[in-house]
């Protein structure tokens, strides 16, 4: 959180090479995010270079240095509701928030751990709320903020979603 | 959509990497506040000049006074934007640019007063000199706000540095 907070200050600074580090340490878990809600390393791709983007231009209004995880994420998510509400409208892009993964070749490579073949399997709310808390380690406060919901929301959220996700991973074949 | 092929495991991609250097770029930044500020000197000068003219000027005058006026404005209206929502400063930007515009905006006065004494009334060149004056304060203010943030992001730096990681 420390080395985080330095980086955003140096970057407020306007260090140039401090972009490059900050990008260099959050780029993988925000890919990760956003692979994980839509399914699509491209899509993915194009999402986290829109949040960057986001981020650059906003940093300087970033009162709280140490609060970066949360802030990039609700970037990040707030990208993504753009991305679904533009798909939505366009009638010839079909979209499946719960199952988004259907099609894409890269998925079964890119998918490292039983928990992230498991989480293809849930709906959009259950599966963001567990890459945000087990996947990105963002502590319950910080995810409440990202979600922009109380973090008894996020609890019960979370139960929710271990259930539905243990489900999924027996229906797999793995021991619950 | 994204053409290229996805870097592995969420490696930052090249695209992205250019994409981010042109987003910071501190000489983009520069352009606009220079031409931004070239814009809003140009229409005051053209302003000045054309409150001035010892005698009624014919309308087609007038009007390309006016639009030339207009030109410089929207000039600076568009970096200003630019500048707030696509390339925001940076605290050493904001210094730089700050910097830049207290010098240009103190030309600017000294050059506007100088042509109003040699072409209009005491009154109107003392009207151009206090407006000179007005922008040579906020410059200097926004010098002053720009230099304390730096201060302010460089101790915050500095105590970030010195905490045990």
């Amino acid at each position: 959180m420390n080395q985080d907070g330095l980086l955003v200050v140096r970057c407020q600074l306007g260090e140039r090479e401090a972009f490059r580090e900050l990008v260099r340490v959050w780029h993988a878990p925000l890919w990760r995010y956003l692979r994980g809600m839509v399914g699509s390393a491209h899509l993915a791709d194009d999402l986290a270079q829109e949040t960057w983007v986001a981020v650059v231009r906003g940093l300087p209004r970033l009162r709280e240095p140490e609060r970066f995880a949360p802030w990039l994420f609700t970037i990040a998510r707030r990208a993504l509701a753009d991305h679904l509400r533009r798909a939505y409208r366009n009638a010839e892009t079909p979209v499946d928030t719960a199952g988004a993964a259907v099609g894409d070749p890269l998925s079964s490579v890119l998918t490292a751990t039983q928990v992230e073949a498991g989480l293809d399997g849930l709906p959009a709310l259950e599966r963001e709320v567990l890459i945000l808390f087990h996947l990105q380690d963002l502590p319950l406060a910080a995810c409440a903020e990202v979600l922009g919901v109380p973090p008894g929301t996020v609890k019960s959220r979370l139960h929710r979603a271990r259930r539905m996700l243990r489900s999924v991973l027996v229906e797999k074949g793995y021991e619950a | 959509m994204s053409e290229q092929t996805p870097a592995p495991h969420g490696e930052v991609p090249q695209e992205l990497e250019r994409a981010l250097a042109a987003e910071i770029s501190l000489g983009s930044r520069m352009r606009h506040v220079a031409v931004g500020l070239a814009g809003g000197c140009a229409a005051a000068l053209v302003t000045v000049l054309w409150v001035t003219e010892p005698r009624p000027l014919p309308a087609r005058t007038q009007a390309a006074f006016a639009v030339l006026v207009a030109i410089g404005l929207a000039w600076a209206v568009f970096c200003g934007w630019v500048l707030s929502s696509r390339r925001p400063l940076y605290a050493r930007d904001r210094v730089l640019a700050a910097g830049l515009a207290l010098v240009v905006s103190a030309v600017t006065g000294v050059a506007g007063t100088a042509l109003a004494v040699a072409r209009a009334t005491t009154a109107q060149a003392m009207a151009v000199a206090l407006v000179g004056v007005a922008l040579v304060t906020a410059a200097g203010l926004a010098l002053i706000g720009a230099r304390s943030r730096r201060r302010a992001l460089l101790r915050m730096r500095d105590a970030r540095q010195q905490e045990p990681s």
